[in-house]
């Protein structure tokens, strides 16, 4: 699934997350955001619309850096600033 | 506050009916020449740059023909005045001056006043700073009541203008006015207002910014990045600018101090808390480092803007080390910043294995900021060292504690100390 936030994309890799025992992506969304992500049938999900999510996100990374830690590596966030990526090319920054 | 250009602000006067002198903008020597050509009497040329003090810089050369034009206007463009390039000239008539004098508006943010403040004396052509009040008639203006012809033809008035010039110069002070009303400006100054020996007033120097918030509705002036600075924006600038134009959750001020780095001894500072901030980089600059960067997260941002503000700083090539410096206690969330940070060395640390990262994050929510840097980052290839308020106060240390890390970074990659 994946949903997105006023300039963040949240990615989530559903396969990834069967196995998972400690949902800390919903429990860091309580923490730190609006809880949008909730536990349902077992797997993350959105607790409103997307609509809802892009409305009310506080694009606070914390399921992403959870999931990293505490649960099994199956979000991404993408927050991509535009021209950066073509400037860092130019500049050979890798 | 952005500001234009002397020649893009007379544009703006002659609008609102203020003589200006007759003149173009040009930027090559044969454009200067041609435009002298067409004034057909000795010009004044004028590098147009963001700074006071151009006359004693060297930034105003008088010429007396379009050959003589030609060639200092190529002595000007592509120069650099006060650390910035001449990029364009300003060729007018040379005026007959009798007398000059200071019109201004301010904007007086004050408690007691918060309205526009027009100011007129019969010092001009100095920093107004330096006149004394006495010398100086102003009015605050009540912009419901607004300003009237005989406010502007009283201040005048009141520092015993000659009575034949008052006419016209009240309403160069009313086109001023007038001028910073419609274009939201902060400040709208004339300096100097010149009568020449013929009795003519003309506006023979200007200095005009708009507020940043009105940037937006001004389009025509083609302002790419809506806050003051003494040079025009970087190509860094520009793209780091999309981080908060449209964000307003909290700041992410990013502007780079050199557009290139050249040598050894530069940070990427990240600070929070633009006085705190500052701290850090005096103490950055008595260990003979220097920043390569101005970067600022406050107000409470997302960590989705810290994150972005991070990845800027670190795409700016040359630089040693990243410095997060957050001296102030501050009130914001501070585990936002952190989870920000952490996503984005986890991404730039890999691929610079060794690369020095002072961080520091003090205030709210402070206890379990430094829990998410500590935990993620620990099995980043940085040399990473995690301070908390313990060490708000000495930003020596933490300067001291950068320097040693770049030192280190450096033999590793067998670079000589300078």
């Amino acid at each position: 699934m994946h949903f997105e936030e006023r300039t963040i994309k949240v990615i989530i890799d559903e396969e990834k997350c069967l196995g998972c025992k400690t949902h800390v992506c919903a429990q860091g969304c309580k923490t730190y955001d609006r809880s949008l992500l909730v536990i349902r049938d077992g797997k993350p999900a959105l607790s409103g619309d997307a609509e809802y999510a892009k409305r009310v996100g506080t694009e606070c990374l914390a399921c992403e850096y959870e999931c990293w830690f505490r649960g099994n590596k199956a979000i991404t966030i993408e927050a991509p600033t535009p021209g950066l990526e073509a400037y860092r090319k130019k500049y050979g920054i890798p | 506050m952005a500001r234009l250009f002397e020649y893009q602000g007379k544009e703006l006067l002659k609008k609102a009916k203020v003589p200006i002198p007759r003149g173009e903008v040009a930027a090559t020597p044969q454009e200067a020449a041609k435009i002298a050509e067409k004034i057909g009497k000795p010009v004044v040329i004028k590098a147009q740059i963001w700074a006071g003090g151009r006359g004693k810089a060297g930034g105003i050369k008088f010429a007396e023909n379009p050959a003589e034009a030609q060639a200092v206007a190529g002595n000007l463009l592509g120069v650099e005045i006060k650390k910035l390039k001449v990029e364009k000239v300003l060729v007018e008539e040379k005026l007959n001056i009798a007398n000059e004098y200071y019109v201004g508006v301010i904007i007086d943010p004050s408690m007691g006043v918060r309205s526009p403040v027009v100011m007129f004396s019969t010092e001009g052509g100095m920093d107004i700073e330096t006149v004394p009040p006495e010398k100086i008639a102003q009015m605050k203006v009540d912009v419901l009541r607004g300003f009237r012809v005989y406010d502007a033809l009283n201040l005048a008035a009141n520092l015993k203008v000659p009575t034949p010039s008052l006419p016209v110069i009240g309403q160069a002070i009313m086109g001023l006015y007038q001028t910073f009303k419609d274009y939201n400006c902060r400040t709208a100054e004339i300096n100097p207002l010149v009568v020449t020996k013929d009795g003519k007033v003309i506006a023979g120097d200007c200095r005009i910014a708009i507020d940043d918030s009105s940037v937006y509705r001004h389009p025509e002036f083609g302002i790419e990045v809506a806050r003051e600075s003494p040079t025009p924006p970087t190509e860094l600038d520009k793209i780091a600018w999309w981080i908060e134009e449209g964000d307003l959750r909290g700041t992410a001020y990013i502007a780079q101090m050199v557009p290139e780095i050249k040598g050894l001894n530069f940070v990427g500072y990240h600070g929070l808390g633009g006085g705190g901030a500052i701290l850090g980089v005096d103490a950055l600059n008595r260990e003979g480092l220097k920043i390569a960067d101005y970067a600022d997260t406050s107000g409470n941002p997302t960590a989705a803007k810290v994150y972005r503000a991070a990845k800027v700083i670190f795409s700016q090539p040359g630089i040693e080390a990243y410095f997060l410096g957050g001296f102030i206690v501050a009130n914001q969330e501070q585990w936002h910043h952190a989870h920000g940070v952490v996503k984005a060395l986890r991404e730039e640390l890999p691929k610079r294995p060794g690369f020095p990262c002072v961080l520091m994050l003090c205030g709210n929510r402070e206890k379990e900021a430094l829990e998410i840097l500590r935990e993620g980052t620990a099995d980043l290839p940085g040399r990473i060292e995690i301070y908390g308020s313990e060490k708000v106060y000495e930003t020596e240390f933490l300067a001291k504690r950068v320097k040693a890390l770049i030192l280190e970074y450096r033999k590793d990659r067998g670079i000589k100390e300078e």
